[in-house]
């Protein structure tokens, strides 16, 4: 449990004061605990042993913030006469400074989050952190707000919510390849139907061998019309399943049907389905030729298995203004370039700069460096506009290239970042569920513990006289409280708190006295199988008294029936088995503690609507009296 | 071209600017509360100077801003039943305390009504659960509102209990109470019905007084 959250419980005790109207059962007695040394000037700011100085003056020229208000009463400390915070001393430099000097600065070896929270803990707002230190600031917490919503992300991914629909479940799969076998299986089989289709459209282009009747030589595609043509097929009938089904799947159709995937899906596969309605037309076929270079779009669809390419595609997205910059300035200076050089070549003889447009090619040629030497200035003008064309095309493509490039890597390394997050998440969660289940089996050895301990306390008592007040008992600590809230509300509910292992013996139990039938086999059935546990038949036997019960019978009636077992020891301390020995020896001081704990016993006797009014008062004295001994 | 640039720049400024606008806003809007003095506050509760001292700290570490939220005030809560789902009954708790319904606890409502629950009259406290019960806070709690409460606290249990918490062991428990409380069967508990009958049980009455020495 959270160090923290202790300093709510008082709160959660208090509240459990809404249980107690409609709690049928009495509340077990609180632990007793020892008037706890409070903590609690002159300016000293005590921050967790270290201190800071300051004149009053100082904190109170910002009078909305914690140190500058009344609110600091709330921590001073009479007994030293200073203000004492909890915090944390380094951050609380930064804040003191800036009470001192007006500016906030942000430290940047500190965790955001911990300054953060710092600073709202001291109640001054982070807009006022100084220009200096004001950009590093926004960066850091941008970066958290990411590494957040990624974690946010991953978890939504890995949690698989109970009853999913088949669609839902489609879905899934389709999306996260890694959560079912099925799931991968498919997975794999498009990816390399994907590759066997990109490589059968290259090889089909390839020159193999000529035919007996003529000299050309023939590309296999057109040799082996007839096996490209069931490949192709093939392929197509993969690719348009998988298409059908994400659309079936899809939450929402018509988001799926304008995502880009999709249209790379249906890019993919339309020029067969094209092909296939088409007739040998020849003045179509010149149409049809220029579709199968549509099918090359099939090399998109890796970009669902590879998270490199759709990083890229996403750097490419993100980086659009950049892009859009480059192509822009690119496009003025070849308009410029192209003309000058045009202007310049205009007069020698033979050049190859006849138009304007013409010229683009030289321009974009030299621009990039490519210079293949088809086109070349004659004139001396041309050549020296010509190397200040190819000197500023470096410039141009340089300039904007790094942030794409930078871009790109900071995505890569997040992306890197929370694949390594998820490894670690799986390990994190494990521990933090143990030391949960930690925490709940500490409540079961309380219940199991707690008998035997206040009987060795109620042994004291009973050596002393009664009325000698505070037995001396150990400090008790918050998990006593905690404990104690626990069970006042099993008395609210009238049902105990089992751990996991016993809960699933019980559910196969019920489910074989479910399958006997009549209530007496139910009882036989449930002491029969002797295999199990001394614990498990001791629960059998307190079973057979409730099993019976517990269908459709009134809760005063159950509390009746329980009344046998009242006698020999109180419910509590009636679990462990191993119990009843040491403390059969004392009974006298068996019963002082039965009534000690919750008194059932005479709870249930005053509950029932006809409880013997006798022998209810003599178990209240005796309650009465333990009571104010124990405390 | 380099007109051109610093057009360009401008314009990512402007961009920057207005997501900033954005996150500036939600930022401001994060709520911040400070506490009344601690003399209003002794005036005010039960508690003494010490104590408010300790449970201001207490609340102050759980939420810097001085506010709880009612996912906070869930979390926290739940933090003492690992078992169990507390946030519905968290939910019920949190509307008895936040008495201005303005969908914040803040340290005023959080210590009065700590007030009331640990150093307040027997009238007080059973005033308090009636409260807690009636959701609607119409003065009548109905079977509804009842099974709604008893419910949420039963969730609180969680699934492995002794014995197995039933689907109807809620509504059970809750003729239970109706037969106890509603002393002229018409199917609602008025307040009066209400304090009368738990004053003339003994054991609510006892148990009333159980959490007083918590602080």
């Amino acid at each position: 449990m959270a160090a923290g959250v202790a300093a709510w419980l008082p709160f959660a005790r208090a509240a459990a004061i809404g249980w107690m109207p409609v709690a049928t059962r009495p509340m077990p007695v609180p632990p007793r605990e020892k008037k706890k040394s409070q903590d609690q000037g002159l300016l000293v700011l005590n921050v967790s042993g270290q201190k800071f100085q300051t004149w009053s003056n100082t904190l109170e020229r910002y009078p909305d913030t914690l140190l500058g208000s009344t609110e600091r009463d709330f921590f001073f400390h009479e007994e030293t006469n200073e203000y004492f915070f909890d915090r944390d001393p380094d951050i609380f430099r930064h804040i003191l400074n800036f009470y001192r000097t007006g500016k906030l600065h942000y430290p940047r070896q500190e965790c955001i989050a911990a300054y953060d929270e710092e600073l709202s803990f001291f109640g001054i707002i982070p807009e006022i952190i100084g220009d200096c230190c004001y950009e590093e600031y926004k960066d850091r917490r941008r970066e958290n707000q990411e590494r957040l919503q990624d974690d946010e992300d991953d978890e939504k991914e890995d949690v698989a919510p109970l009853n999913m629909t088949f669609r839902e479940y489609m879905w899934r799969a389709f999306e996260n390849p890694h959560t079912s076998t099925t799931a991968l299986v498919l997975y794999y089989v498009t990816g390399f139907f994907i590759a066997i289709s990109v490589m059968a459209n290259v090889v089909e282009t390839v020159p193999c061998g000529t035919l007996p009747n003529r000299a050309k030589e023939i590309s296999c595609g057109d040799r082996y019309a007839l096996a490209f043509f069931c490949l192709d097929t093939a392929c197509v009938m993969i690719f348009t399943v998988e298409y059908l089904l994400r659309l079936i799947a899809a939450p929402s159709r018509y988001n799926f049907m304008k995502s880009v995937m999709s249209i790379i899906d249906v890019v993919a596969i339309m020029p067969y389905y094209i092909g296939l309605v088409m007739t040998d037309n020849d003045q179509v076929s010149g149409a049809f030729v220029t579709l199968r270079v549509f099918r090359v779009f099939r090399i998109f669809k890796f970009s669902r298995h590879s998270a490199g390419l759709r990083i890229l595609g996403y750097t490419l997205k993100s980086c659009a203004s950049e892009l859009g910059f480059l192509l822009f300035s690119l496009t003025m200076a070849i308009i410029i370039f192209a003309t000058v050089m045009f202007y310049a070549e205009k007069g020698s003889t033979s050049s190859k700069f006849t138009s304007i447009p013409a010229a683009f090619w030289y321009t974009i040629v030299t621009m990039t460096t490519l210079g293949y030497g088809d086109m070349v200035p004659k004139t001396i003008v041309g050549k020296i506009f010509g190397s200040i064309c190819s000197l500023s095309g470096v410039l141009v493509i340089a300039l904007p290239v790094p942030v794409i490039v930078s871009n790109f890597s900071r995505i890569y390394h997040q992306s890197q970042r929370a694949e390594k997050r998820r490894a670690q998440k799986k390990t994190r969660i494990a521990k933090i569920r143990a030391s949960k289940s930690r925490g709940t089996n500490a409540y079961m050895h309380y219940k199991q513990y707690n008998g035997h301990f206040l009987t060795h306390s109620s042994l004291e008592e009973a050596c002393k006289e009664a009325g000698q007040l505070l037995v001396g008992k150990p400090n008790i600590p918050f998990e006593s409280h905690h404990h104690h809230l626990l069970h006042c509300l099993e008395k609210t509910t009238n049902h105990e708190f089992i751990d996991e292992q016993t809960f699933e013996t019980n559910c196969m139990e019920v489910t074989m006295v479910n399958k006997s039938g009549s209530r007496t086999s139910s009882m036989s059935g449930s002491s029969s199988p002797h295999g199990l546990s001394s614990c498990c038949s001791r629960r059998h036997r307190r079973k057979s008294f409730s099993l019976p019960n517990s269908n459709n019978q009134e809760l005063s009636t159950i509390q009746i029936r329980e009344r046998p077992i009242v006698n020999s020891r109180s419910s509590l301390n009636a679990k462990p088995d191993f119990e009843t020995v040491p403390l059969k020896s004392g009974h006298s001081y068996v019963t002082s503690s039965v009534v000690t704990l919750p008194p059932a016993a005479s709870s249930l006797l005053t509950s029932s609507d006809n409880g013997g009014s006798s022998s209810s008062t003599c178990n209240y004295s005796q309650s009465n009296i333990v009571r104010v001994s124990a405390l | 071209m380099g007109a051109l640039m610093v057009i360009f720049s401008l314009q990512k400024d402007q961009r920057r600017k207005r997501t900033d606008s954005v996150e500036d806003e939600l930022e401001l809007s994060a709520v911040r509360h400070r506490p009344e003095g601690l003399e209003q506050l002794e005036a005010l509760t039960r508690f003494n100077r010490k104590e408010l001292q300790i449970l201001y700290r207490g609340f102050k570490n759980e939420c810097p801003s001085g506010v709880v939220n009612e996912d906070t005030f869930k979390d926290i809560y739940s933090q003492f039943f690992p078992q169990g789902d507390a946030s519905k009954y968290a939910h019920f708790l949190f509307n008895a305390f936040d008495t201005n319904k303005d969908g914040s606890v803040s340290f005023e409502d959080f210590v009065m009504g700590l007030s009331i629950l640990l150093r307040g009259s027997v009238q007080e406290k059973l005033n308090w659960a009636f409260n807690l019960y009636d959701i609607n806070k119409d003065g009548y709690i109905t079977k509804e509102e009842m099974l709604d409460i008893m419910k949420a606290i039963y969730d609180m249990m969680g699934k492995c209990t002794y014995p197995l918490v039933k689907d109807d062991t809620p509504r059970q428990h809750v003729e239970l109470f109706f037969q106890k409380m509603d002393k002229n069967k018409d199917g609602v508990v008025t307040i009066d019905e209400f304090i009368d009958c738990c004053q003339n049980d003994e054991n609510i009455m006892r148990s009333m007084q159980l959490f007083e020495n918590v602080i």
